[in-house]
């Protein structure tokens, strides 16, 4: 962990008072002074439905600064007084980070300097789930910061025969207990009324009693802290980290805890086994720092099972149980998960997904672009026309920039399709399931079970698949997920391949396009490989441990603003990339080359320009030579390489403008573009046409799928990562193809 | 059903183990198995985990009388 590195001290001033985010809105401000509430709990407990009834549409989704943990924030207006702002922190199990995600909450917590702590917390509750949430409310009650319990699943509960006694957990915390409904909004008065009282008479959470050995020895520790330094009012906290052999603090207090914490453990062994193993241990020699290391290790696990035996004894207060503990979702989980029908499930459930990303999401792609390209592009034009604008002007703006934004909008249904699907798959429970499945088959590349879903994704369009890796916690996964996407042959990719294939290997022409997709798993699953060997070996291999929430009936509204939210972010960080590329490509073939000529009789001028004579035939003639080791060393090649960054779908088309020929109607029947092919494969690859052409293929396979991928990336992992990637995949593609060439060369 | 006894691992997994209630003492039945040695378990009688076989092979229990 990067502990000192990221400490909240420095951060946490900023990360309160303004809201920040990636995105660069603000459509919440809360105003300066107001009261700071934050959303803590474990996942799956309705934290975000609960926020989301708070701040109904005033709020926004974003990193926290310097972090890639995504935060929401809002303005929550309570009726009569005055407004509060929100953070919703992501759900977590314990304060002890592990991850990112429970840093930020840690340092929030914990580690924020007194006047920027937040006001209050409001802790989530799963009332269907009261032990294990009640850990993370015992060390929420060692931070002393004053605390509201939302109490939420009280109908899961009853429906699985727990009767809670709010009032008797109230008194067992200490502090105010609403049940909330968050999906209709039952209770949310009174928690503003409670929260509004809380604020003016702030109390913490009651500690949880530890036992008297543990709290003698906590005691002494904290003695020591406060008689070293300032008031803290997270000294218990603190008390219990160095205890357990984390956190710094003063030399004094580190030295009392080492002592504490190894009586603790002396205690412990009192001459059982554990005593000969320290026996043996000191026979070894084993040093003190180690000593050291196994007293606090125990202590720290000797703290987690007495919050436990306190989060029993609450529960037995609270809590009657009646009759049988199987519930309807462990029914349905029989046959979900079984060995048997889980997989089939999951399979038929992928190729749901799959299917409504493709065949559900082209008619309304093709309906945007249809009319960004007709009547939009064409009211423009009539528009330039009425002001006498100059060629080039309408040209800039038609061809370049409203074809560009049509085509970033044409991604807007398809976006929004994958994030509802993914809402849907999360908040049902069912991915949990999925990621149990399938987690054997995807170790196999070094990620979870969960990857396996943007990656079927990935085979009809990378954009929408790489927003589909936010369904990994781990911000390193989601990482190396990001970077190995672009090799899932999407199916842009497939037009491109099928009038290679058909004009160059006719009856075999099926089996080579199958042979492109088989290449491509290879690809990620040895690209996967390479990377974790090489860039991810900070990345464990633990064994599965996953909490499946019950199943429940999404909710609507949330997903509806989720939705929206992304959809936005995906527009604003991909419109510049896309708008920019497109405009690139318009403009360098609209600039004819120094000398070119139109036709013989007149000079080229701007916008009346072959292709081969514009500046990017220029370029792609310059770029060419590189690929002479894999038999195309050949402007028109390049050329469709070149679009093919812009667009795979526009591959096509350009070849056969390179070539001035038509474009196929049929990808089937190439004819006169078929035969240019051929004459300039056999040309570059000095007869070995086949190994030349599989070459190409497999560098179109490998290299950048297009702008819209790279501005989707840069969305999820950032711009040096993107970057990094583009510069991966180039390299790959070329080695690949060069490989290929040279060997098929070798072989006929 | 079964309890907890020890768990076999390293620190920071045991602690990933016991923020899910995975603690010596903690009640442990199996819903169900999956497919490669993959078991469901109720922990606590509340919460739902699914562990593979390696996870489960973590888990040290002592068979309790039923009821």
């Amino acid at each position: 962990m990067a502990e000192g590195l990221l400490t909240g001290r420095r951060l946490a001033p900023v990360l309160l008072e303004k809201p920040c985010c990636t995105d660069g809105a603000d459509d919440a401000p809360t105003q300066a002074g107001a009261a700071r509430v934050v959303l803590v709990g474990n996942p799956n407990v309705g934290k975000s439905t609960l926020f989301n009834a708070l701040t109904g549409a005033r709020q926004h989704v974003g990193n926290w600064p310097g972090k890639t943990v995504s935060v929401a924030r809002g303005t929550w207006r309570r009726p009569g007084e005055a407004d509060v702002g929100v953070v919703d922190l992501p759900g977590t199990y314990s304060l002890v980070p592990d991850s990112p995600d429970e840093e930020l909450t840690r340092e929030l917590l914990v580690d924020a300097a007194p006047g920027e702590r937040p006001d209050l917390v409001v802790v989530a509750l799963d009332a269907s789930n009261l032990t294990r949430n009640l850990y993370l409310t015992a060390q929420l009650a060692d931070t002393g910061i004053p605390t509201v319990v939302a109490l939420t699943m009280v109908d899961v509960a009853r429906s699985r025969g727990l009767d809670l006694d709010t009032g008797a957990l109230a008194d067992a915390l200490g502090v105010p207990v609403v049940p909330v409904v968050p999906r209709s909004g039952q209770g949310i008065d009174e928690l503003a009324v409670v929260v509004g009282r809380a604020l003016s008479a702030p109390t913490p959470v009651t500690p949880a009693a530890l036992g008297s050995d543990l709290e003698d020895a906590v005691s002494a520790v904290s003695a020591a802290l406060v008689a070293a330094g300032p008031d803290d009012p997270a000294a218990r906290w603190r008390a219990l980290a160095l205890l357990e052999g984390g956190g710094d603090g003063p030399d004094e207090a580190v030295a009392v805890a080492r002592r504490r914490a190894a009586d603790l453990l002396a205690d412990e062994a009192g001459g059982d086994e554990a005593g000969a193993d320290e026996a043996r241990a000191d026979e070894a020699g084993a040093d003190e720092a180690g000593a050291d290391e196994d007293a606090a290790d125990e202590v720290e696990l000797r703290v987690a099972e007495a919050r436990y035996a306190w989060a029993h004894d609450v529960l037995g207060e609270v809590v009657t149980r009646r009759g049988s503990r199987t519930t309807w979702s462990d029914r349905v989980d029989r046959v979900l998960t079984s060995r048997w029908f889980g997989l089939p499930i999951f399979l038929a459930v992928m190729w749901g997904v799959f299917e409504a990303t493709t065949t559900v999401a082209a008619p309304l792609q093709d309906a945007v672009q249809g009319l960004f390209d007709g009547p939009v592009s064409d009211g423009f034009g009539w528009v330039l026309g009425v002001v006498s604008a100059p060629e080039w002007l309408s040209g800039l703006v038609q061809d370049g920039l409203v074809s560009g934004v049509g085509q970033l909008l044409s991604f807007a249904p398809l976006m929004a399709i994958m994030f509802v699907l993914l809402a849907v798959l999360e908040d049902s429970g069912y991915m949990a399931r999925a990621a149990f499945v399938v987690d054997r088959l995807m170790r196999v590349i070094g990620l979870p079970g969960k990857a396996f879903l943007p990656i079927i994704v990935g085979f009809g369009c990378n954009v929408p698949a790489l927003a589909g890796t936010r369904i990994l916690r781990n911000p390193r996964q989601r990482l190396l997920l990001g970077l190995l996407i672009p090799f899932v042959s999407c199916s842009a990719r497939l037009t491109v391949y099928v009038l290679l294939a058909g004009i160059f290997f006719g009856d075999q022409a099926g089996t080579m396009v199958f042979l492109m997709y088989v290449l491509s798993i290879v690809l990620v699953v040895g690209m996967g490989w390479v990377l974790r060997r090489v860039a991810f070996r900070d990345l464990a291999d633990d064994p599965l441990l996953l909490e499946l929430p019950p199943y429940r009936r999404p909710t609507l509204r949330v997903m509806g603003v989720q939705t929206w939210q992304k959809l936005r972010a995906f527009l604003r960080t991909a419109s510049g990339i896309i708008v920019a590329t497109v405009t690139a490509v318009w403009l360098l073939s609209s600039i004819p080359m120094p000398g070119a000529a139109a036709a013989p009789s007149e000079p080229a001028s701007f916008g009346h320009v072959a292709p081969a004579e514009s500046v990017f035939g220029g370029v792609s003639r310059a770029v060419a030579p590189v690929f002479a080791p894999a038999g195309f060393d050949d402007w028109h090649a390049s050329a469709a390489l070149v679009t093919g960054f812009v667009a795979k779908e526009a591959v096509v088309a350009t070849t056969a403008q390179t070539y001035s020929a038509e474009e196929p109607s049929d990808v089937h029947q190439a004819g006169a573009l078929g035969t240019a092919l051929h004459a300039t494969f056999e040309r570059t690859s000095g007869g070995h046409t086949v190994a030349a052409v599989l070459a190409f293929m497999i560098f179109l396979l490998a290299y950048t799928p297009c702008m819209t991928t790279v501005a989707a990336q840069r969305a999820e992992i950032g711009t040096r990562a993107t970057l990094a990637g583009i510069a991966m995949q180039l390299l790959v593609a070329w080695v690949l193809a060069v490989a290929v060439f040279q060997v098929g060369v070798l072989l006929t | 059903m079964s309890v907890l006894r020890r768990v076999e691992a390293d620190r920071a997994r045991r602690r990933r183990l016991a923020e899910l209630g995975f603690v010596p003492g903690a009640t442990i039945e199996v819903l169900g198995r999956g497919g490669v040695g993959g078991l469901v378990l109720a922990v606590n009688a509340d919460t739902r985990v699914a562990v593979d076989a390696a996870g489960a092979r973590e888990l040290r229990v002592q068979e309790a009388t039923r009821g």
